[in-house]
């Protein structure tokens, strides 16, 4: 166990795939210092746990930032909104929102992405039952939780099948 | 936030953890998940002790049962062969009910019963299970029955660590039955009344055993004693499931919060009980 430093301590964890120290109060919650690294798709909403908004990957599953300590994210890897596109390419999800219109004042989009993006990681091929389970957890004011689905579906849809069918079994 | 927090632990074993636990004090709290801390905003808090790297993350088959690591979370429980298989999924769906999955991602077993809710989402059917609590201190382990544990103040459960939740074997009869209700506002919100049920079939429909628990409807998760014994030794039928749901109706003692006032719950008890009797019927194959 590493001695405790009074007031401020170190935490040192992957963003977006880019190896960081944070100096954080011991108290601090990660949602604060996530913002206050510059992170701002981590959005600030409810902080109760209840909408969603402040949604990360924290190794690959999405949690609510606004509901846990900094310090609890030691050695871990995080990926927020920011880490999704590939330069100008923008991830499949993130797409499939542009697409379907499924993006309406914004402020919930970074969290259902995210969302969406373990679902798929994890679920290659969902059932609507199960992106609406997996989006669940994000409050939509706009109330457009139609489209987010759509677009997820048709992310999903878009996906090569590992096991497609091929020309072989097609003409059989 | 919690600016009087001077220091955060990270301890890597119970022994670790019990000894910052005792010097905190009382200004210290124990982290697992977070997310029932963190709301409860507590800012007279000094000292955290994150126990999740303790040794504490498992679900292990027993001689006698089946024991859970405090710190495994609802999303592991929820995905857990080992509970799929128990009491017919019962404690997985449960872990399944708790709140968004990011919720289910952090939240832990430990957590879900050291803070004490009446509305609990693990605690209603590991009561019904006649779950376990072993509770580390500074001279050594012990046992207790989760329905001790969970009636101690909220002040006395802080000070000790809960280290694991052990599940005696449930009766295994080829037609038994369980099962989990949960009645919420919406699919997210925690229970207004929550049923765990499980009934054994011997022969044409005679009630072996039964088991009943309840939820949100006292100051802990009831087991209610008198409806299991209006079911045992009775064949079951529409008219033995209304004495036994009375039964509960009488048992209960709820409160009105935000959520429902004390008569509505009174009357969702009976409704759930019914469906929770209902639906261990009809996984045992038998028709009412």
């Amino acid at each position: 166990m590493k001695a405790p430093v009074l007031k401020t301590m170190e935490v040192r964890l992957t963003v977006n795939g880019q190896p960081q120290v944070w100096t954080i109060a011991p108290g601090d919650l990660l949602l604060d210092v996530l913002r206050r690294e510059g992170y701002f798709g981590v959005k600030r909403g409810c902080e109760n746990g209840e909408c969603g908004a402040c949604t990360i990957l924290l190794n690959d599953k999405p949690v609510n930032t606004c509901l846990m300590f900094a310090a609890q994210v030691e050695g871990c890897g995080i990926v927020t909104v920011e880490g999704l596109a590939d330069g100008a390419k923008l991830h499949p999800v993130q797409e499939a929102f542009l697409d379907h219109g499924a993006v309406q004042c914004g402020f919930c989009t970074p969290g259902m992405v995210l969302s969406a993006k373990a679902l798929l990681d994890k679920c290659p091929h969902p059932t609507e039952e199960q992106v609406r389970e997996a989006l669940g957890g994000h409050l939509c004011r706009c109330t457009g939780y139609r489209k987010p689905v759509e677009a997820v579906l048709a992310a999903a849809k878009k996906a090569k099948r590992p096991r497609a069918a091929k020309p072989a079994e097609v003409t059989r | 936030m919690f600016d009087s927090v001077e220091a955060f632990y990270r301890p890597a074993s119970v022994h670790e953890a019990l000894r910052l636990l005792q010097r905190g004090k009382g200004q210290t709290r124990v982290v697992a998940g977070g997310t029932d801390l963190v709301v409860e905003g507590d800012r007279s808090i000094r000292f955290l002790i994150d126990i999740t790297h303790a040794g504490l993350t498992y679900i292990k088959r027993k001689a006698t049962g089946l024991a859970i690591g405090a710190t495994t979370t609802m999303a592991e429980l929820e995905e857990s062969a080992l509970l799929g298989g128990l009491a017919g999924g019962l404690l997985a769906r449960a872990a399944a009910s708790c709140g968004s999955i990011q919720i289910r991602n952090m939240a832990t077993l430990g957590g879900n019963m050291s803070n004490g809710s009446p509305a609990a989402d693990m605690a209603v059917p590991l009561v019904a299970l006649d779950a376990k609590v072993v509770i580390a201190g500074p001279r050594g382990r012990r046992t207790m029955p989760l329905t001790a544990y969970l009636a101690e103040p909220a002040e006395m459960r802080r000070r000790s660590l809960l280290v694991e939740v052990a599940i005696p074997e449930p009766p295994r009869d080829k037609r038994a039955g369980w099962s989990f209700q949960k009645f919420g506002r919406t699919a997210l919100d925690i229970a207004v009344v929550s049923v765990a049920a499980g009934i054994g079939f011997g022969p044409r429909g005679r009630v072996k055993w039964a088991r009943l628990a309840l939820g949100a409807v006292a100051p802990a998760p009831l087991r209610i004693a008198a409806a299991e014994q209006a079911l045992v030794g009775r064949v079951m039928d529409r008219a033995v499931m209304a004495e036994a749901c009375a039964a509960v109706e009488r048992a209960v003692h709820p409160i009105t919060d935000v959520r429902a006032t004390a008569e509505y719950r009174t009357e969702l008890s009976r409704v759930l009980s019914g469906r929770a009797l209902e639906e261990c019927a009809g996984q045992a194959g038998w028709a009412l």
